[in-house]
């Protein structure tokens, strides 16, 4: 009879093997990545625009200009754009973020010469029809007014204005009002100034055919497609002074909470450790906070924690959702928690595991064409090189709890963190 | 294609290999037939409480998660109406791990009293989080409910009601445990980075010792033709009326679910579909249409759900959505539209081929309906369906008297 309680021997996680895009260039100087990876003929292409909402003079237009480049072009109409895409069975998709504009194609690479024509067209002629555009608008507020429904969105909202103050990008301050008060106009020329060669560069990945950068310097490397490079505007961060905030919402059953405060970028020394001790604490499934929030006192469905990396900036936050009745228990317990890291030194045991499981996700962020683009652009967006994955790696195998406990006493200060409640 | 191949172990566990070597990883599925229709209905939500029992620890591995962190292996699991499904992907080097954790909670969970007290507080709080404090959260129980009359289709996996949660003792669990849990009523499923021999030794090292439990499963009672057209209507504090329509249709084995499947992406797959292009975008009735399938394996819904443009009242949208289903039963879908759903299907299959989590999960799936061997079987029954199949499905399918429908008002 095999005996069960032994476990079978645990062999440390290989390094992923790391495949690097050959990057090259269009004839117009558009950057373009190739990572060339996986079994599939299949492509996928990343248009990538400094389009994002950090450029934009009146609300909604970064993300409203980008939603509407499928809504019709020059050739085509939005209806044929749709039936061309699906027959190929293709799928595009349209993504503004805070500092990028995004059309991105998956497709089968046998049909990729039937697909970017279209893509070219849509890119550089869309039409901005009026009556399209009011017909996308008001979904879109429909769809604004639902969202705001949800405590965890009201939650999340006024956590990002309490961090940045009520004028700045990282703010999200949109407003029902905001989409009437907008015109086609306003995104034809938000998309004159970000939608050229000047502020675009290409991410291609996949088992890719060998003639695609003939393909895309045919659409996409043309001479006149030009314009002025997008100037990135500094922009001040406002904190605002008052650390507590509550956003009510009458007859919600559960509250939402953010827990959290401005941390360092990802070009910082401290980042790559600060993802181990957000792991601890709440970045993962047997996590400090599930652990003793969900597991051990039952207050909720799911809690966790993270540390997001933008270009500009850096946030740490725990987010969660309980009743009404365990928040004010809750939100001790997060301080409890973090009081503990800046008191106690993390234990080998637990400290090894989290290290082990970060192993395995880094591999996992290697696994295949698209995660390996994806991990490119992590550091690649943000003028950083795979260096960083190298010290990510060796600061796995070599961080001690000492200088986690040094990280919690810099940064988990109880006195710098916002606390922000959503509920009844 | 997709190649994979099959064993049974003398416990009557079925053991699914699907070798995928382009990735470092493994999955290691395990998939237990029992879903929340198999559950009595004044205790429901079983299957899904012990979805989160099961990660309570055993007496051998008094904490399931540690070992598995410590090989840097992930996992998760899902309670569906037809069955549980447990999966964990490491890295292929830690392998064992996996069947060393899983053989061991197929074999005897450490139940106590307090952990099933913390699990039913937690489902209590998720029940919460999705039904209570969600815009449109209790729709699926609504809908659920007025289509299903005997069927347990009839209530969610969370459960009919939730003090069937609250009330769940800690015999109960036990029985149900040991009432579904056994080699002969799961299939474990491997894909990635595997190879057969040292799948078929490992399963056999770590599984072939689980006594086979004999598991017999009481017979579902099957839900009677509807006879009449049944409507719901409520109110709810949402910013927008929403549409819910079901029609019962054939089960996931029969050629109608496949018509089924491609009828609804003729209505509103893609945004060249036709309820998007024609009822959100030219006539501006719904900001939001779909059709879709339940997904169930018995006999299921086809299902027509959309939110309300501003202004539209439910007879005008109702009107709407009946014009587009009576057009798909007098009038032949051009060979062209039914070729451009069918294309879209082979893409995605393709797609599909490049996850190999993904690629476990369907093939549990298709081994809990009965035999994984249906994977390759879907994309020629879908090419041999014709345009006129969709026409006398339509038919049969779309009646006033087969529908329940649910009025989803929005409070002013």
């Amino acid at each position: 009879m095999i005996d069960r309680t032994i476990q079978p021997p645990i062999y440390e996680t290989k390094k992923p093997l790391i495949i690097k895009p050959v990057s090259s260039q269009l004839n117009n100087d558009i950057p373009v990545h190739f990572l060339q990876a996986g079994t599939q003929e299949v492509t996928r292409l990343e248009f990538i625009f400094d389009a994002g909402l950090w450029y934009e003079d009146k609300p909604l237009q970064a993300v409203l200009t980008n939603a509407m480049m499928q809504e019709g072009s020059a050739n085509y109409s939005g209806a044929q754009i749709a039936e061309i895409f699906d027959f190929r069975g293709a799928y595009i998709q349209f993504v503004a973020d805070h500092h990028l504009g995004t059309i991105s194609l998956i497709s089968l690479n046998k049909h990729l010469h039937y697909l970017l024509p279209i893509v070219e067209d849509l890119i550089k002629r869309p039409s901005f029809d009026a009556n399209e555009f009011e017909t996308l608008a008001k979904r879109r507020k429909q769809r604004f007014l639902l969202e705001n429904e949800k405590v965890k969105v009201l939650c999340q909202k006024k956590f990002s204005e309490v961090l940045f103050g009520n004028d700045h990008p990282y703010s999200h301050t949109v407003t029902v009002d905001d989409f009437d008060r907008l015109a086609s106009s306003d995104l034809a020329n938000f998309y004159q100034r970000s939608y050229h060669a000047a502020n675009c560069q290409i991410m291609a990945s996949g088992n890719m055919d060998v003639s695609l950068l003939e393909l895309l310097n045919k659409h996409f490397g043309d001479l006149n497609w030009g314009g002025v490079k997008q100037f990135q505007q500094k922009r001040t961060i406002q904190q605002l002074q008052e650390k507590q905030r509550r956003v009510v919402k009458n007859e919600a059953i559960q509250s939402a909470i953010r827990v959290g405060r401005l941390m360092v970028k990802k070009d910082h020394p401290d980042y790559v450790g600060l993802q181990v001790l957000n792991t601890v604490l709440g970045g993962y499934f047997s996590s400090r906070l599930m652990m003793n929030i969900r597991e051990e006192k039952g207050y909720t469905y799911g809690i966790g924690s993270s540390v997001m990396s933008l270009n500009e900036a850096g946030y740490f936050v725990i987010a969660t959702e309980t009743d009404k009745k365990y928040v004010e228990a809750t939100i001790t317990e997060i301080f409890l928690e973090l009081r503990k890291l800046r008191e106690e030194l993390i234990p080998e045991a637990e400290l090894s595991r989290v290290c082990q499981y970060l192993l395995g996700e880094f591999v996992r962020d290697f696994d295949g064409p698209f995660a390996q683009a994806q991990s490119f652009r992590a550091v690649n967006d943000f003028g950083l090189g795979y260096e960083f994955y190298e010290q990510y790696y060796q600061l796995l195998k070599a961080i001690k709890p000492e200088d986690l406990q040094l990280l919690a006493q810099k940064y988990f200060d109880e006195d710098d963190f916002y606390t922000v409640i959503a509920g009844a | 294609m997709v190649k994979f191949y099959r064993e049974q172990l003398e416990n009557g566990l079925q053991l699914i290999i699907y070798p995928d070597y382009s990735t470092p990883m493994v999955a290691l599925d395990v998939c237990y037939h029992v879903g929340a229709k198999n559950e009595s209905p004044e205790r429901t939500g079983f299957a899904h409480l012990f979805e989160h029992l099961m990660f309570g620890g055993t007496k051998n591995i008094p904490n399931y998660d540690d070992a598995l962190q410590q090989a840097g292996g992930e996992n998760n699991a899902y309670t569906t109406n037809d069955l549980t499904n447990y999966y964990l992907t490491v890295p292929k080097e830690n392998l064992e791990i996996g069947f060393w954790l899983e053989s061991d909670r197929m074999l005897e969970l450490d139940f106590s009293q307090e952990k099933l007290d913390i699990q039913k507080n937690v489902v209590i709080e998720e029940f919460k989080q999705r039904n209570l404090n969600q815009p449109y959260g209790d729709v699926w129980p609504l809908l659920r409910e007025l289509a299903y009359k005997v069927h347990p289709y009839q209530w969610q996996t969370i459960g009919k009601d939730i003090s069937h949660i609250e009330d769940a003792s800690l015999q109960e669990v036990k029985d149900f445990f040991y009432r579904f849990y056994a080699p002969d009523n799961a299939a474990l499923i491997l894909s990635g980075n595997v190879d057969r021999e040292e799948c078929l030794h490992l399963a056999n090292k770590w599984f072939g010792s689980i006594p086979n439990r004999n598991v017999k499963k009481a017979a579902i009672p099957m839900e009677p033709e509807q006879a009449n057209f049944r409507e719901m209507t409520v109110e709810r504090d949402v910013p927008d009326t929403a549409l819910y329509m079901a029609f019962h249709m054939a089960g996931r084995t029969q050629r109608e679910y496949y018509i089924c499947d491609l009828i609804s992406d003729v209505l509103s797959n893609g945004n060249s579909s036709r309820m998007y292009q024609r009822l959100i975008k030219e006539q501006k009735l719904f900001i939001e249409l779909d059709a879709y399938l339940s997904g169930d394996h018995d006999p299921g819904l086809f299902i027509v759900s959309g939110k309300l443009a501003n202004g539209v009242t439910i007879e005008q949208a109702k009107k709407a959505v009946w014009i587009e289903l009576k057009s798909m039963q007098q009038e032949l879908v051009p060979t062209i539209e039914l070729e451009k759903v069918k294309n879209k299907l082979e893409a995605n299959l393709i797609y599909s081929q490049m996850n190999y989590l993904h690629m476990a999960q369907e093939l549990a799936n298709f081994e809990n309906i009965d035999r994984a061997e249906r994977i390759n079987e879907q994309i020629d029954i879908y090419r041999s369906v014709a345009s006129a199949d969709l026409l006398i499905t339509a038919q049969r399918i779309f009646s006033e008297s087969n529908c329940s429908q649910l009025n989803y008002l929005a409070k002013k």
